[in-house]
């Protein structure tokens, strides 16, 4: 293997992926933290020396063989010691606060961009969404901290090895001695750091189950339910139960926690007694001085806190850090879809024809077939509605449409090329969409309206704006906005002015107008209306895309029947088409759904 | 002022008070006893160890000065590292206990909150005040069991330690024990200094960081990635990010350079600590023995006071607020009331009026309406008038603000809840998907009652669970997060009648039953209610104001006022609010030669 292999195969540990990737974003902050946290990790050694050349030079004095002038430079570099330890973390501070917010502007746009060119399956599946989430939840502070955490270390090892090495110097075989007996157990320390997360993971499962049950027990979303039926009592026992199981498990986990973790502690109070013994038939004859000795005794009894509490939590947070960069790699690794971030082209011929032939799908990683051998064709020019009961994969066949989704099985044909050879720039410019769940961006109402068509720098003076905010009856909604069509709307900015469930849908639908695609997908954009305020809706809607090709998306018949043709869809393919009296004529399913609905009204 | 602040202070004793009182009522007592003498040995441990120290060094020194062998020093040698050893356990076992006592008391905090909202009357959700205390009740409840902690730790283990140390070091030298008072100090005033350092830092940056998470939910939405749109977010995106590094870093500026100095205050009360013991040592009135064992403990007693200060005084301001509202939300009035038994009469209200906390008009207003035993009621209107609030009060789940409300007999302001809904059932419009099995789902709205048989119920809303939708029957869990299956709305809406219907009702609300099933099915619904509130007193809230039809009666409210109110015919015949809502939905579904006359006849 060669040399440029092996650091391609390094790259790959996650530890040398965090580091690459910090040192790719800055180099003379995290260089100025190593150095650091390298120096501190000299300075017990340092220290030892300083003091026992004090405690020695002291015990002269007062022995009246040395002058009083003799404990002023031990003093003094113990002085200087401490100046170093107590200011330098300070001082360096700076420099990780200007890293962090360089980690934050980079990385933060860097998992931006890749966020957005994800294939779209990615951020609907709960197992990548999860990733998702994990991985750009604060990506700057879990790197510093896994930097922090590997530098400390770092500096501990530093710190162990330096003292050990005084003791070597002073006596070797003494050092020897408590290599050989500390390596092996120091390994195991670190060894059953690694262990911990199992109680964690067991844990989650009640933890997430009491949690969801004292949601229901006190939150509000349960709280009319949970008066009338009083099933406090009953649901508090289950609670109790759960929480109980939890709690007895986190018990017992947490008393090996600790157990292990304080065998690092027991571990150094032992090398300290083998210190001390091994040290001391030297120190009364003499070949190491008193203030050696004592020196090192207090370094190693500082030490020995610092290992029990330090080395467990350096190894945990490493190995947590080591986690989060792995996700972050499969995060990389995740499907994109190309173009997907990008505007939509210009340069996109008209909507001529959409043909599906024979296409079945189902949501990745699910085993029911949302889609089966679903055929159909639609052409320019006309409107067209797909009706049929929910969970009929109607929404799925607009997320086809406009390329969310392409592991279909079959055929979709897009003016006679397959759908899989456009990119999304092209779909982007071919399909308008108004969505159910439409989104209510807490922007100014003038960009909420411009979004539509981005290519396009548009404003209030534009035609096509104001016959937008016409069709939708908005002109009345701006006049009471503070500042007209500038206003901040939602509650992200301050001063920011909310609009009401009705004028927000009326705000979308405008947007949707302005959007200049050929093909228009209305996607039950009126569910939460209610029926009057919906049918009005419809009519315009039916006035206004003359010419233009529609899809409208229901199951509320009445304003189907404006389309030209109407596909019935059940279990996921075409069970009926034609127009509504071609339908009603045929007394199928269709007829059934309309007859039921009509029939309250006569 | 001065009353103000003596209140201030009472509630804070009497916070603690009462926390007293919980914590003893809950926690077991042998643990309790346990726990607090582990906790002072662990403290004496600590400072124990500092002398023996001192013994160990000085038969060093004693033993090579007068060459009188190793035996007193392997003494002292072996019981000082057996008391370190034991101080590790015991910081071993006293956190490890630590964390078990407050994971107990957690538990019981948590148990009295759900038991606390179960008393609470549902209004009280209602109002942003009360619900903050809600919701932050057991965000409150642990920092409550965070001052609980702090005070024990602060009188079993630091008070232990630090007057031991006192009265070590006085008996060395007197002004020595000054050396405390020489850490304290600068500790408490750079807590003071961080204090009004970081007080408007979070708040500064709170916003910013909501901000840039929500440009990044944005650029996460299929609508911005098919409008093309997130070239505008991510520009917002950077924007806010910039914005947030700009403040972040004049905040840890700022707060970082107060750090710097209130280190070198820490700093100069360390290096005056030395020179104390320095002088003392140089002039002989302190051993070399001592000197470096007060020298070795130096900074274990800074890293004690440390916490103290700062972690645990510290942490106390930072804890009492939200404490306080824990207690608080336990002092919450709770609905109370007197048990009596119902008659046979409907439902009655009498000039009943209702506004929400908080809100400038009434909900309702002057409601006059008398609903027989066995009488089917339908209330219509358009979003906002006030329906799902009119039925809440007839249930009795909200008590009127002026009028009165009678159910069976019962005022509702004076019967008890448990009297009032006996008999009494409901199908709310934001029902709740409990994350259980579907018999827990159904079973749950009759805690009494739970072991009857589900499937006619289900059978009756066209559930089935031999269905493949529930792989393992009746036991199937129904939330994909605890390994069970998820429902589509329509699924979980006929879940949500089967509880209501699965209740043993006299009286029955159904609002909003069938918003999200499909018109066939919601007819055969609409039937079956029909059927089954045959006998029964049933009101039911609709959007669909066809069926509206199989009510006696329907009520149209309008502005939290009963406009209208009779039969389908009677009020078609009025040729009011009703007729006009009714003729908007209904045009959609008169056959093509029947429009003319249809929109004549109106």
């Amino acid at each position: 293997m060669g040399i440029t292999a092996k650091c391609a195969a390094l790259g790959r540990l996650p530890v040398f992926y965090a580091l690459k990737l910090i040192f790719s974003i800055s180099r003379l902050q995290p260089l100025l933290i190593i150095a650091q946290k390298l120096l501190s990790g000299l300075m017990p050694m340092l220290q030892v020396l300083a003091v026992a050349k004090f405690i020695d030079s002291a015990l002269a004095v007062a022995a009246k063989t040395a002058p009083v002038q003799a404990v002023l430079w031990p003093l003094g570099a113990i002085g200087a010691i401490m100046l170093y330890s107590q200011l330098a973390e300070k001082l360096v501070y700076f420099a990780r606060v200007r890293l962090v917010n360089r980690l934050r502007a980079r990385l933060g746009e860097r998992l931006l961009e890749k966020y957005a060119e994800l294939a779209w399956k990615n951020l609907e599946n709960t197992e990548t969404a999860d990733l998702i989430a994990r991985v750009m939840k604060e990506p700057e502070q879990r790197l510093i901290s896994l930097f922090e955490q590997l530098t400390g270390a770092i500096a501990l090892v530093i710190t162990i090895v330096s003292l050990v090495s005084i003791i070597i110097a002073q006596a070797w075989w003494a050092g020897l001695i408590i290599v050989a007996v500390s390596t092996p157990l120091f390994w195991l320390a670190i060894k059953s750091g690694k262990a911990n997360y199992e109680a964690d993971r067991i844990t989650t499962k009640y933890r997430r189950r009491y949690e969801y049950l004292g949601e229901v027990l006190a939150g509000r979303d349960a709280v009319d339910e949970r008066t009338l039926f009083g099933y406090s009592g009953a649901l508090n026992k289950v609670w109790k139960e759960n929480f109980e199981i939890a709690r007895k498990i986190i018990f017992r986990a947490q008393l090996i926690w600790f157990a292990k973790m304080k065998t690092g502690g027991l571990i150094a109070s032992v090398v300290l007694l083998l210190i001390i013994f091994a040290l001391l038939p030297a120190v009364v004859d003499k070949e190491i001085s008193v203030g050696m000795f004592i020196a090192l005794v207090n370094a190693v009894f500082s030490l020995v806190q610092r290992l029990t509490w330090e080395l467990t939590w350096y190894v945990d947070e490493i190995i947590r850090g080591r986690e989060y960069i792995t996700d972050m790699m499969a995060f990389y690794k995740l499907e994109e879809t190309a173009g997907a971030a990008a505007p939509p082209a210009t340069n996109v011929p008209a909507f001529e024809k959409l043909e599906f032939l024979n296409v079945s799908f189902s949501y990745p990683g699910t085993e029911r077939q949302i889609l089966h051998q679903l055929s159909f064709a639609i052409e320019r020019g006309k409107h067209y509605a797909f009706v049929g009961l929910n969970g009929a994969g109607k929404t799925t066949i607009t997320k086809l449409i406009t390329g969310l989704y392409n592991d279909f099985d079959g055929q979709i044909l897009l003016n006679g090329r397959p759908i899989r050879e456009y990119d999304q720039r092209q779909l982007k410019a071919l399909c308008a969409v108004a969505w159910q769940d439409f989104a209510r961006y807490q922007i100014s109402f003038a960009d909420n309206l411009y979004l539509g068509n981005v290519n396009t720098a548009l404003s209030s003076e534009t035609d096509s704006v104001a016959q937008a905010l016409a069709t939708l009856d908005l002109q009345d909604v701006v006049a009471t906005l503070p500042d007209g069509m500038q206003t901040q709307l939602g509650k992200i900015r301050e001063k920011g002015v909310d609009l009401s469930g009705g004028q927000w849908q009326r705000l979308a639908l405008a947007r949707f107008m302005l959007n200049p695609a050929s093909l228009r997908i209305l996607d039950e954009p009126t569910a939460a209306l209610d029926p009057v305020s919906e049918s009005n809706l419809y009519e315009k809607f039916e006035h206004i895309s003359r010419g233009r090709s529609t899809i409208f998306i229901s199951h509320r018949l009445g304003s189907t029947k404006l389309a030209d043709h109407i596909f019935v869809i059940d279990n996921g393919s075409i069970a009926e088409e034609g127009s509504h009296d071609q339908l009603m004529e045929q007394a199928g399913i269709y007829y059934g759904l309309y007859e039921s609905q009509r029939g309250w009204y006569q | 002022m001065e009353r103000n602040s003596n209140e201030a202070r009472r509630s804070a004793t009497g916070t603690f008070l009462t926390l007293i009182k919980i914590v003893l009522a809950d926690a077991p007592v042998l643990f309790s006893i346990i726990f607090l003498s582990v906790g002072i040995v662990h403290g004496l441990s600590f400072a124990v160890t500092t002398p023996l120290m001192q013994r160990l060094f000085d038969s060093v020194e004693q033993a090579v000065i007068s060459g009188s062998g190793v035996s007193g020093v392997v003494l002292a040698a072996f019981m000082m590292v057996l008391t370190i050893i034991l101080c590790q356990v015991l910081n071993g076992f006293h956190n490890f206990l630590g964390n078990a006592y407050r994971l107990l008391l957690s538990g019981s905090m948590r148990g009295r909150i759900n038991c606390k909202a179960a008393r609470l009357s549902p209004i009280l959700y209602e109002n942003p005040d009360t619900l903050n205390l809600i919701n932050q009740a057991n965000e409150g409840a642990n920092y409550a069991i965070d001052i609980f902690d702090a005070s024990l730790s602060l009188t079993v283990f630091y008070l232990p330690y630090f007057v031991f140390m006192f009265i070590y070091l006085y008996l060395l030298e007197p002004v020595l024990a000054a050396s405390l008072l020489l850490i304290f100090v600068p500790l408490a005033l750079s807590q003071l200094v961080r204090h009004f350092a970081f007080a408007q830092l979070e708040d500064e940056i709170a916003p910013l960081r909501r901000e840039n998470e929500y440009w990044r939910t944005c650029i996460g939405n299929k609508e911005t990635r098919l409008l093309g749109a997130f070239g505008y977010f991510r520009s917002l995106f950077s924007q806010s990010l910039q914005l947030l590094n700009a403040a972040t870093w004049r905040a840890e500026k700022q707060s970082g350079l107060a750090e710097l100095a209130m280190q070198t205050l820490t700093l100069c009360g360390y290096i005056s600590v030395i020179w104390l013991f320095v002088d003392a040592l140089l002039k002989g009135r302190i051993s070399v023995g001592a000197f470096a064992a007060v020298f070795a403990s130096i900074d274990l007693m800074f890293a004690i006071m440390h916490e103290v200060v700062c972690g645990r005084i510290g942490g106390l301001a930072r804890c009492f607020g939200p404490a306080r509202n824990f207690m608080k939300f336990l002092d919450l009035q709770e609905r109370g009331g007197i048990c009596q038994t119902k008659d046979t009469s409907g439902i009655r209200l009498k000039n009943v009026s209702f506004s929400y906390p908080n809100a400038a008009i009434d909900s309702l207003q002057n409601v006059d309406l008398e609903i027989a035993r066995g009488e089917i009621i339908a209330v219509v209107g358009e979003n906002g008038a006030g329906k799902s609030t009119l039925v809440k009060l007839a249930l009795g789940l909200y008590e009127p603000t002026a009028g009165v409300v009678e159910q069976a007999g019962l005022d509702t302001r004076v019967a008890d809840m448990s009297s009032l809904f006996t008999g009494v059932s409901a199908v709310f419009q934001n029902f709740q998907r409990y994350k259980m099995t579907l018999q827990e789902n159904v079973t749950v709205s009759s805690p009494q009652a739970a072991d009857r048989a589900i499937e006619p119920l289900l059978g009756k809303t066209g559930l089935s669970a031999d269905d493949n939708v529930f792989p393992s029957g009746n036991a199937t869990m129904l939330s994909r997060e605890f390994d069970g299956v998820e429902l589509s709305g329509g699924q979980w809406q006929r879940v949500a009648i089967a509880r209501g219907l699965y209740r043993a009702h006299d009286i029955i609300v159904l609002d909003e039953p069938t918003a999200a099933i499909d018109p066939v099915e919601e007819a055969n619904l609409y039937r079956q209610f029909a059927a089954i509130a045959a006998g029964k007193t049933a009101i039911i809230v609709t959007h669909r104001l066809g069926s509206a039809k199989i009510a006696d009666r329907i009520i149209v409210l309008d502005g939290g006022r009963v406009i209208e109110t009779g039969t389908h015919d009677e009020l078609i015949a009025r040729n009011g609010k009703y007729a006009e809502m009714y003729s908007a939905q209904a045009k959609w579904y008169v056959k093509d030669n029947e429009k003319e006359r249809a929109t004549n006849g109106f």
